[in-house]
């Protein structure tokens, strides 16, 4: 624990080079930017920005990616609340109450709950990633490969089928993302699999051609119909207001953490969660629905505390369980480093940078957002046609720029016109990426195992951690599946 | 497929194989699932939100935009290519100012060429402009 300490304070030294702090300033404004302009999100912003990873070196890229990835969350609230318009899906909750508060005249109110709620939440939450992931990470080290087979399985579950309206369709998006990830040579043997001949292909699908591809082509184009709500007077709160949101950030700290640590599906169930508790504790609960600030403050914070959750099973065990986390995955890959139970040894400098840059990150955003938020609502008034026009050009530059080649691009439009299709029909997406970087991670573990055991199956299941892993699936996935179908049957009786 | 001849435990077909037996399981359980009248519900939209059609000619010009970009973009030169793209879609979602559409995409084409080509030395094709825009 004290050793730690000392390897954060040697962060926190990496970070505050003049260079290094630049960039995370950058970051900040970024993210931020990407946060407020509906359409996108923190994984596209930083799947669009990560051709810099070709010339920028892997510590100050990965500063900004993590500056990038809180800052998008404080943009993404400040739309939900003056717009009526959440950036991204952790805001959605936000929009219930905090677009309430802006019609009633107190938007500076809920930008401040949602600024100061966020900053607390990311602090609390970034603490407990610096001083857990490096405790799950020395636990990873003794599992075996079956037993990270069990765990991607769990993750492809979950993300599968907690995400999105409908389980199936998510499961369906995974398969397809599990198609795309056996394209190219197989890493063992080098058989092509799936390249019809396409000498381009052997390589495989690069994953931030998807992740561009699937986020930026096929975003939702809906346009901005709702007028920007004023901000009347500073965007601060009173001791009042104060006092109404402390406990709720706290306890959106508690709700969301865990759910990020353990792959409960994207961020909208902790704040969905949130709220409800807030709700349910509320002595103002007639306030509900008309602008309590409580509404705003709990899923604010869990929202933040839930996106710090999610890196930690990122760094420690190199599971992505959110779009956002898998492309900081490909960020790290794309400059060698993989994360993984051996990050914290291999690379301490990279990954103890990282997590000083989220403290230094989280406090430039509390400083710069609050008062500059009128220059952010500015920037709602960009006409939707030339935004989606940017983004569109910005994100072919990126899947270009990676290899120099046009197959990229032509991969990049295919998977554009799957992904408009996905979202008009609803299937999650965030299945499908997931899907394409894990599929071949989880034949790896696969092979491994059998390996090990000169080609005995039973090695999957051999030992207490995937028998506890598989139990798990069991009871979270597949025992509501049964007892749904069950409550169905009944029904149609 | 070619197998190389190899002497590992796990054929590479096999992982594909189960791969390919998911992809049809699920793939069989949406098409029951449609057939029964589960539609699906367009992202962002809730269940029970009027039905909204789908777009096929924005999607149309948007993809002849960015297949456009593509062509263009080692014949042309990046910035041509660009200006192409960027107009395309913005007319695609409706705009119709044809003049100033072009300025604002030839402007933004060029900083980004410049941007990225200057300021980050990632090397972008120059094509007919080549010698001029260095």
């Amino acid at each position: 624990m004290g050793n730690n300490f000392a390897m954060l304070l040697d962060g926190f030294q990496t970070v505050f080079t003049p260079t290094n702090l630049m960039f995370g300033l950058l970051g900040t404004f970024l993210g931020t930017l990407v946060g407020v302009l509906p359409g996108i999100g923190p994984a596209l912003a930083i799947g669009l920005l990560l051709p810099i990873t070709l010339t920028v070196n892997p510590t100050s890229a990965l500063i900004m990616f993590a500056a990038i990835f809180y800052g998008a969350m404080y943009g993404g609230s400040t739309t939900s609340i003056l717009l009526n318009t959440p950036g991204e899906s952790g805001s959605v909750i936000t929009a219930l109450e905090g677009n309430k508060m802006a019609k009633a005249g107190r938007a500076g109110a809920a930008l401040a709950t949602a600024a100061i709620g966020s900053f607390v939440a990311g602090t609390i939450a970034t603490l407990l990633l610096a001083f857990g992931a490096p405790v799950l990470a020395e636990f990873a080290l003794t599992i075996q490969p079956a037993g990270y087979l069990s765990l991607i399985i769990l993750a492809f579950a979950t993300v599968g089928t907690l995400l999105g309206t409908s389980r199936l369709r998510g499961l369906v998006a995974l398969s397809m993302g599990l198609v795309i990830g056996l394209i190219g040579a197989d890493l063992q043997s080098g058989a092509l699999r799936l390249t019809f001949g396409n000498l381009n292909a052997i390589d495989g699908i690069e994953t931030v051609t998807v992740i561009v591809a699937i986020f930026a082509l096929a975003s939702r184009h809906t346009m901005i119909k709702a007028s920007v709500l004023q901000i009347n007077g500073k965007a601060w709160m009173s001791r009042e207001d104060f006092k109404r949101s402390w406990k709720p950030w706290l306890r959106g700290t508690a709700i969301g953490f865990p759910l990020g640590v353990i792959p409960a599906g994207g961020s909208e169930v902790p704040t969905f969660l949130s709220y409800g508790v807030e709700k349910a504790l509320s002595k103002n609960k007639d306030e509900f629905g008309k602008g309590a600030i409580e509404g705003v403050a709990g899923p604010e914070a869990a929202n933040n505390a839930n996106a710090a959750g999610v890196l930690v099973p990122m760094l420690a065990l190199g599971l992505p369980t959110s779009a956002t986390a898998a492309v900081v995955l490909v960020a790290f890959q794309s400059f060698n480093i993989q994360p993984g139970p051996m990050l914290f040894q291999t690379n301490p400098e990279i990954v103890w940078g990282l997590i000083a840059s989220l403290f230094v990150g989280n406090f430039l955003l509390l400083v710069l957002n609050l008062p500059l938020i009128r220059f952010w609502v500015m920037l709602l008034k960009i006409p939707t046609h030339y935004l989606y026009a940017g983004i569109t050009t910005f994100a072919l530059l990126g899947a270009y720029a990676l290899n120099n080649s046009t197959f990229d691009l032509q991969v990049a439009l295919v998977i554009g016109v799957v992904g408009f299709l996905f979202r008009r029909f609803g299937v999650p997406i965030t299945p499908l990426i997931i899907g394409a970087i894990l599929g071949p991670l989880s034949e790896l573990y696969f092979k491994r195992a059998l390996q090990i055991s000169q080609g005995d199956w039973h090695i999957l299941i051999a030992g207490v951690f995937p028998k506890v892993i598989y139990g798990i699936l069991f009871l979270v996935i597949i025992g509501p599946l049964v007892w749904n179908f069950k409550k169905q049957f009944a029904v149609k009786k | 497929m070619d197998i190389p001849q190899d002497n590992s435990i796990v054929s590479p077909q096999t992982f594909p194989y189960m791969v390919a037996a998911f992809a049809s399981l699920v793939g069989l359980g949406l098409i029951v699932s449609v057939l029964r009248g589960n539609h699906g519900t367009p992202d962002g939209d809730e269940p029970g939100d009027a039905f909204t059609p789908l777009n096929l000619k924005t999607m149309a010009i948007v993809a002849t935009a960015i297949g456009l970009h593509v062509i263009l973009l080692e014949i042309a030169g990046y910035v041509i290519a660009a200006t192409v793209c960027f107009w395309g879609v913005a007319y695609a979602f409706g705009s119709r100012k044809i003049l100033k559409d072009f300025c604002i995409s030839a402007a933004f084409a060029l900083i980004v060429y410049f941007s990225f080509s200057k300021g980050l030395n990632i090397n972008l094709p120059s094509g007919i402009f080549e010698g001029i825009l260095k």
